[in-house]
């Protein structure tokens, strides 16, 4: 699965696997409406995944606004793969729409 | 995740298909009008789009080759080569390739990859290895872009490009393209996720995210469109010059903004400093889910496979059925809460039975042109001149019946090229021009389709058919035939086998298959020739195998369905009208003498004289006719079921079907009532050593058992018509 959710106690953890596009965004869009109806924060783990699209990109862009304005915050743990920062690039980003664990704690 | 590159793989075989068979016709196009610009990018176009999308979908093989082929046009476009045969016939070769290539790719048959090396080897040889061009991009960066002249012609500049894709970009497997743009130069990009709508009310597939984008290229205008083309017609996208000004205000986003929500920006540092939510309000982004570049095509049009329609048309058809029975339900309880329901849902099961078979309705367009294909390559084989012309390509038949048409047409073209129409020496001895003219048309005529091939070949010599019948024993040595007729003894399978004789023009190869398939279609065929002048072939067909809007009749205790389209009132036939006719079969309609049949008589059914019967009146192409039956019961949605192969060879029934108490009802086809009648009449005539009826004449059908009633029937109504009132 590319995408699993791991519910703790105070955040929701989201990994993402592999190839994230277009056949995972609709099972996306499900997990986090659910993240975001956890009330807890939102983290998303990026290191296994190789490849993100544009529909993938909005999907997290968005679930960040909703996260950020309901103040429940939405960080990005661990690094980004290098094949996801050319597939930012490559979809008109030049970094992932979900702030850093390091770039909020600062 | 597989099942779904499955369905992009399958979506973009099928897209190929079409786009092949609408670049065969440009190819064939081209080589009647060599000098058409358009002509020439439509074919660039095509291939862009097949090379680009094959590559997208690891259809690596078919790309690469499609690639070189793509060269050669790109050549022609740039005025560095110029359409030839030779180019055209490659080009059609090279274009069967990739059609093996695409049925390998679905699991049906192989390609000939020596055939495709050779194609290659000749296109190379009309571009490569003259121009000597660079290794270009390979086909696995699908849309890269055209190199050569635009990007070599020197002193860069700058082009703000906007680039708002159709929302389905990323349904139809294509990526916003950037990583093209930047192979041309130095990109500067703002990606606007204004059109972004909240989480809940976003659709997961479709793309909302613009770009605005500075490319600093030596690149003209049409290389940087030429990234965009196979997504060309589902975007929004301008290419200009960029000024200095327009770049500080359509690109950078604005730094004060930045500053001032710096705090909110800290917090979130989402987006990236090229992402800029701020502009949203300025911008003025239309309601969520809905944008300008939602054009009807792209928001509206979806691809449905064929199967899904035929089950949707046959639980219609249940549909129908069942509402029948309910009607009748209804109607016998006297209930009025349930007649209402039982209205209701008639109305809907209606306009749900228009919708779902116009679904399935289509234009014959496709058909058509792809034997623009087969009269070029046929012309070439037997030394020949054909033009073929198309008439009424748009009119829309039912799916399953243009799917039944492809060959029968195929049949009566390639009979027409072969025998009918005659070498070119022969053409300008018989004072004609040298090249012939095959004549494809299509139209509506009621509830049917009249589909025609008619050429300006030789004719058929009728005599010299008449005397292979005889020898074939077909028709008794002395038997009197009209000239239809004859023409139609050519379909008979006895006489298809025959070997080509000339001086019957050979006709009649594989008419029989035409026959077969036009009557399992519940059409017709009449065939029309003069010698020397040409011959026409006219088949006409139903709109439509499933269901039809038909009147209800009754005669005595049998129903039949009369196809509403061919009818055109109901009168009354009253005791006293009968004796003013003086006994004969016709019918003073408003001033206007109508003959008409009586079912009762015709089927042989009891007789029993009623005080008052009605003529339904059809439009028939034998002119207008009656139909008396005891009463009209009303309009029916008729659910067309076969007679089954035992009754296969009913020509005066089209089908059967169920009604609402369950009987079963006759659909009747007016036009063959009527054919057979006159049939009928005029052997009936020629027994008594008469000359046939004019009206019947020169339009008999392969002959059904004479019908004793119906002689004296129209023996009556043709003398009435005649005599008048």
């Amino acid at each position: 699965m590319p995408v699993t959710l791991d519910q703790h106690n105070d955040f929701c953890l989201l990994h993402l696997e592999g190839e994230i596009d277009i056949s995972s965004a609709t099972e996306l869009r499900m997990v986090l409406l659910k993240m975001l109806a956890s009330g807890r924060e939102l983290r998303v783990d990026l290191e296994r995944a190789n490849d993100l699209d544009v529909t993938s990109i909005q999907l997290l862009w968005a679930a960040e606004r909703e996260a950020r304005r309901s103040g429940m915050g939405m960080t990005l743990t661990g690094r980004v793969p290098e094949t996801i920062s050319a597939a930012l690039g490559d979809a008109g980003f030049e970094k992932f729409p979900v702030p850093m664990e390091s770039e909020v704690s600062r | 995740m597989t099942l779904t590159i499955d369905k992009y793989k399958q979506a973009f075989q099928e897209e190929a298909r079409e786009i092949l068979v609408e670049l065969e016709s440009s190819l064939l196009e081209l080589n009647e009008n060599r000098g058409d610009k358009e002509l020439v990018a439509r074919a660039f176009r095509a291939l862009h789009t097949i090379k680009g999308s094959g590559a997208m979908f690891g259809f690596d093989e078919l790309a690469a080759f499609t690639h070189k082929l793509e060269n050669a046009f790109d050549e022609v476009r740039n005025g560095r080569l110029s359409i030839t045969s030779e180019l055209v016939d490659l080009s059609l070769a090279a274009l069967d390739q990739i059609r093996a290539m695409l049925e390998e790719s679905a699991g049906r048959g192989a390609t000939n990859r020596v055939v495709s090396a050779e194609i290659l080897a000749k296109v190379l040889r009309l571009t490569g290895e003259r121009e000597n061009r660079p290794a270009e991009a390979p086909p696995s960066a699908p849309l890269a872009p055209a190199t050569g002249p635009a990007v070599a012609s020197g002193t860069t500049r700058d082009w703000l490009v906007r680039f708002s894709p159709g929302p389905d970009l990323m349904r139809s497997g294509a990526n916003p393209l950037l990583r093209e743009l930047k192979q041309l130069g130095s990109l500067r990009v703002h990606t606007s996720m204004a059109a972004i709508p909240p989480l809940g009310e976003l659709d997961p597939e479709r793309c909302y995210v613009a770009w605005d984008m500075v490319l600093t290229t030596a690149a003209a205008r049409d290389a940087i469109s030429d990234v965009f083309i196979f997504v060309a017609d589902s975007c929004e996208l301008t290419i200009e010059p960029a000024s200095e000004a327009s770049l500080e205000v359509q690109v950078s986003p604005p730094l004060e903004k930045k500053t001032d929500r710096a705090s909110e920006r800290a917090s979130s540092a989402a987006a990236s400093p090229v992402v800029d939510e701020s502009n949203a309000p300025e911008k003025k982004p239309p309601p969520w889910g809905r944008r300008a570049s939602d054009t009807p095509d792209n928001a509206t049009s979806i691809r449905v496979p064929a199967a899904k329609l035929d089950q949707l048309v046959n639980l219609v058809g249940e549909l129908v059925t069942v509402q029948a029975r309910l009607l009748e339900v209804a109607t016998r309880r006297e209930d009025p809460e349930v007649s209402a329901v039982s209205e209701e849902i008639e109305r809907l099961t209606t306009t749900l039975r228009e919708t779902s078979i116009s679904i399935r309705m289509l234009p014959i367009r496709g058909t058509f042109e792809r034997f623009r294909r087969l009269v070029h390559d046929l012309a070439r084989d037997l030394h020949k001149e054909v033009e073929l012309t198309i008439e009424g390509a748009d009119t829309e038949l039912d799916k399953s019946v243009i799917d039944e048409l492809s060959d029968p047409l195929m049949h009566l073209i390639r009979n027409s090229m072969d025998h009918g129409i005659e070498p070119p020496e022969a053409r300008l001895a018989g004072k004609k021009r040298s090249a012939a003219t095959i004549h494809l048309s299509a139209r509506h005529s009621g509830a049917s389709v009249l589909i025609c091939v008619a050429d300006d070949g030789g004719g058929i010599d009728a005599a010299a058919v008449r005397e292979r019948a005889i020898e074939k024993g077909l028709v008794a040595a002395d038997a009197q035939l009209t000239e239809a007729e004859i023409f139609a003894l050519i379909m008979a399978p006895g006489f298809s086998t025959a070997k080509q004789i000339t001086d019957v023009s050979g006709r009649g190869v594989g008419m029989d298959v035409v026959r077969r398939k036009v009557e399992a279609l519940r059409g017709t065929i009449d065939i029309a020739s003069q010698l020397c002048t040409g011959t026409s072939v006219t088949l006409r067909l139903p709109l439509t195998l499933a269901i039809i809007d038909g009147l209800l009749v009754r005669v005595g205790q049998a129903y039949f369905v009369l196809p509403l389209a061919s009818t055109l009132e109901c009168i009354e036939l009253t005791q006293q009208d009968i004796e003013q006719a003086n006994g004969k079969h016709v019918a003073n309609v408003r001033g206007e003498i109508i003959p008409y049949i009586r079912l009762r008589e015709y089927f042989n059914l009891p007789i029993e004289r009623l005080e008052r019967e009605q003529i339904m009146v059809a439009e028939t192409e034998e002119g207008r006719y009656g139909f008396v039956v005891d009463q009209v019961l009303g309009d029916h949605q008729t659910v067309i079921k076969n007679l089954g192969r035992f009754y296969r060879h009913v020509d005066l029934v089209s089908g059967a079907t169920i009604l609402g108490n369950g009987t079963v009802a006759l659909i009747i086809d007016p036009q063959r009532l009527v054919r057979d009648a006159l049939q009928t009449l005029a052997v009936g005539k020629r027994r008594l050593g008469k000359p046939a009826d004019a009206r019947g004449e020169a339009r008999a059908p392969v002959a059904s058992a004479p019908n004793a009633g119906a002689v004296v029937l129209l023996e009556s109504a043709a003398a009435g018509g005649a005599a008048g009132p």
